[in-house]
């Protein structure tokens, strides 16, 4: 159960986007969020998912495991939706009962805030899908290294995230073994009001807590033991250098810039148009 | 109370690109009392069988039958599946949690709403036989050491008076006297409270110690069942398994080979030196 | 120069004791006056049981402590000079107990790079770096896999390469296979042995394992933060009841032989292995 949880998990293919750098593949994602929430027509949501799915044949990477990772978030989507379709008010009352109503315009934001969000998961599931964790928090480190100046971590940001991914199976791992344990003491997780359920976490939160401190002060000692220092005079094995193809890749992005404000602005300047 | 294991399959990750069979048809009988040593390296399937024997994963094909009654078939006696076969984890200190040792052993009988006075009586009873001193009950279990905590962690398990008690890599990562602390508890305890206990052990010189049954297995098969005497004196079968047999036996292989008539099935020191004692003074008569 | 050399070495720490009369400082020696001399190339054992003082001493190797008195010195360098440190932690790198614990990165040759990217290693040689330092260990095959995947004998084995890559001259390993089965126990040790035979560095094992210390070429025994006894594995463990006193094993084999000879069978007190009890029972048996 506690396994299916799939953070930051690479997909291992060869493929044009899997080989592009990951300063190129970070840009184009944080375009990306911004572009779904300038776009605010249907024909404009059905260009965002003709260019995503037309990336995501190119990563070679399954639509099925795209998908997974909205599983896990279905919650949210289904809270913003019921948020979005009571709480809007509008002129075409469809539904109402007592303070609850359904406006139409309820109903087509909650669809586009859905929307969004799905585009928004899969859209940085394809970052994560193809890229290894390690080339992720090299490019985030380097795009981060202008704000140094205002003090912007961006080193140690990079290490923590390194060190987060390296743990987290680890970590899961170690969950499951406790729960495990502690069920052979007689211990009951599904049973009881939401305040016991709270309680009987405390006898897997302590050991969970104990032992990451623990891998912490180890780690820590590790690391200095390998002569970690931070940044300072610190090389990396793999140098970042951008392709030929990166560029075209940008070239590629900034297309999908215009087309989008395109079809934003564009109807606006000529109504004629649509 | 007797445990029979009939044609037990387990599959992990059925059906996907992961698929690993840890379990095939395995079957076993054992008996109220026994002491068994249950033995294979790593990813053999032992954990994944102990595992089952107290209902914490549930068989892909086969049953585990407990007094004769399939303890899967009643989902709601489960719990009292799990109080009844006590299972202690490798490294069992790492789910310590409470602010004292005592309250952290009285946490199984806790959560079997025994009734105030009965706790008290497994918590002490549990904690004597693994011999851990009252000054130590107020303590917390964190200020303890390495093998006094997985001494406080198995009384966690024994407090819940289980009738069967399996324990997993016990002396894993102790030293010499932690490791001879914890085996002279376990023993006491099968001697004592005559409960049945499952050994899960890498270590041949602790099973050959205490136990009086060996099960071995391999890639999810039992491959051998037998006294020490019987298993031990198969070291070539062990080691194509990646096993090894104790030390002293290796002794007595090498001088059968050499043509000298000695007994093979001797395994622990104590019996060594019986016999070589023996065999030399044979000798220089 | 000596590798490795201690004067002295002394390690106190203030532990603090909650009793009836509220909380109470209380000094603890967990070194007391060590000296030792380890040479170029040596394979030495340092044997203790929990608590002895023997991981201390690991990590004062390492420079991870500082002595609180005496001296010791790492191929000359002080470790109590700050700005040697860098220095020293390349020179003599350590192993720990737990495999888990010590890996940084999600990727295995990411991981042996992380010692050299530290130390301002060229971008070019650190590639080479860890393409040989996986071929030591022999790991080539999991270059690019995720540790979290591998045995644990694989993982520490990748930390010894981590190590390596380092370049040091000398390791510290600090009971490096506590946590492993046997197979995973075997592979590591073959690994040092190697390291000690074919790449000439020199070896601190820390251990309470006695199958692990005989292979050893001197042994050190440090009970209660004393170094206590001193010599070659032969000596040290024909001196079987001392062992014992001190929380120690000693090999079946070695304690069957010292029970012979208790009862005047004239064997050799020395005996470690299999090979050499079985030859020196043959021996006997020609000789009458």
């Amino acid at each position: 159960m506690i396994r299916d949880i799939t953070i930051g998990q690479f997909y291992p293919v060869d493929s044009q986007i899997h080989r592009l750098d990951a300063r190129v593949k970070l840009t184009m994602t944080f375009i990306f969020i911004i572009t779904l929430f300038m776009v605010n027509s249907f024909i404009g949501y059905f260009f965002v998912v003709t260019a995503l799915l037309a990336v995501i044949k190119v990563s070679k990477v399954p639509i099925k495991f795209m998908l997974k990772g909205i599983k896990s978030i279905m919650i949210i989507i289904i809270f913003t939706a019921v948020i979005n379709l009571f709480m809007t008010r509008g002129e075409h009352i469809l539904w109402q009962w007592g303070f609850l109503s359904i406006t139409l315009e309820g109903v087509f934001l909650a669809l586009k805030m859905c929307i969004r969000l799905v585009l928004l998961i899969i859209g940085s599931s394809v970052l994560t899908l193809t890229t290894t964790p390690i080339q992720l928090t090299d490019g985030i480190e380097f795009m981060l290294r202008p704000f140094k100046k205002i003090g912007v971590p961006a080193h140690e940001i990079a290490m923590m995230m390194t060190i987060a991914l390296r743990f987290i199976p680890t970590l899961l791992d170690e969950t499951d073994k406790i729960m495990k344990a502690q069920q052979a003491r007689g211990a009951d997780f599904d049973t009881g009001n939401l305040m016991q359920k709270a309680k009987s976490l405390i006898p897997i939160l302590v050991p969970l807590f104990i032992s990451a401190f623990r891998r912490a002060e180890e780690l820590a000692m590790a690391m200095e033991a390998r002569c970690y220092h931070g940044d300072e005079n610190r090389t990396r094995m793999n140098r970042m250098i951008m392709q030929r193809r990166d560029y075209r890749a940008l070239m590629i992005g900034l297309v999908y810039i215009v087309a989008i404000l395109g079809l934003r602005y564009l109807p606006h300047l000529f109504p004629f148009i649509i | 109370m007797s445990i029979k294991i009939n044609h037990l399959t387990h599959i992990y990750n059925s059906g996907t690109a992961f698929e690993k069979k840890a379990l095939d048809d395995v079957s076993i009988e054992i008996k109220k009392g026994e002491f068994v040593g249950l033995i294979g390296h790593t990813g053999s399937g032992k954990s994944t069988l102990i595992q089952h024997l107290n209902g914490i994963i549930a068989p892909t094909q086969g049953e585990i039958l407990l007094d004769g009654e399939n303890i899967h078939k009643d989902k709601a006696k489960l719990k009292e599946v799990r109080r009844r076969i006590g299972l202690a984890f490798q490294y069992p200190e790492y789910q310590l949690f409470e602010m004292t040792v005592y309250k952290d052993v009285a946490f199984g009988p806790t959560n079997m709403q025994l009734s105030k006075e009965e706790i008290h009586a497994n918590v002490v009873s549990a904690l004597e036989t693994v011999g851990i001193a009252p000054e130590l009950y107020e303590k917390s279990p964190f200020e303890l050491s390495g093998g006094q905590k997985r001494r406080v962690a198995i009384a966690g398990v024994l407090a819940m008076n289980p009738e069967v008690l399996i324990l997993d890599e016990p002396t894993a990562g102790l030293d010499p006297k932690g490791r001879d602390e914890i085996l002279q508890a376990i023993k006491r305890l099968h001697e004592e409270r005559g409960i049945t206990v499952i050994l899960v052990s890498h270590s041949m010189e602790d099973v050959a110690k205490l136990v009086e049954r060996i099960i071995v297995m391999h890639e999810g098969k039992i491959s051998m069942v037998g006294t020490p005497k019987e298993v031990f004196r198969h070291v070539e079968m062990l080691e194509s398994i990646g096993l090894a047999a104790p030390q002293v036996s290796y002794v007595f292989t090498a001088l059968k080979e050499k043509g000298y008539d000695v007994p093979l099935d001797v395994y622990t020191v104590e019996e060594a030196k019986k016999v070589l004692l023996d065999f030399v003074k044979q000798v220089s008569v | 120069m000596k590798m490795v050399k201690a004067e002295g070495l002394t390690y106190e720490y203030i532990k603090m004791l909650e009793t009836d009369h509220g909380t109470e400082e209380e000094k603890v020696s967990a070194l007391k006056a060590v000296n030792l001399e380890i040479e170029k190339g040596e394979f030495v054992v340092v044997l203790g049981h929990n608590g002895s003082g023997k991981s201390t001493f690991a990590k004062h190797i390492n420079a991870l402590l500082e002595p609180t008195k005496g001296t010791l010195w790492i191929k000359g360098m002080n470790t109590k000079n700050n700005e040697l440190v860098w220095e020293i932690r390349q020179t003599a790198g350590m192993v720990f107990q737990n495999p888990d614990n010590q890996l940084v990165a999600t990727i295995v040759e990411e991981d042996i790079a992380f010692g050299p990217e530290n130390m301002g290693v060229a971008p070019e040689e650190i590639r080479q770096r860890v393409d040989e330092a996986l071929a030591t260990v022999r790991m080539q095959k999991y270059a690019t896999h995720s540790p979290s995947k591998l045995s644990g004998g694989q993982k520490q084995r990748i930390a010894i390469a981590g190590v390596l890559a380092m370049k040091p001259d000398c390791i510290v390993f600090d009971e490096p296979t506590a946590m492993l089965d046997p197979v995973g126990r075997k592979e590591v040790m073959e690994t040092i042995e190697r390291l000690n035979k074919e790449d000439g560095i020199t070896i601190i094992l820390i251990t309470h394992y006695m199958d692990e210390a005989v292979r050893g070429d001197r042994v050190y025994v440090i009970d209660d933060g004393e170094v206590v006894m001193e010599g070659k594995p032969k000596e040290i463990f024909s001196q079987v009841e001392r062992l014992q006193r001190y929380g120690l094993d000693v090999p079946q084999v070695t304690e069957v032989a010292h029970f012979l000879r208790m009862e005047g069978i004239d064997i050799p007190a020395d005996i470690l292995t299999v090979e050499e009890m079985v030859g020196a029972l043959c021996q006997l048996k020609l000789t009458t």
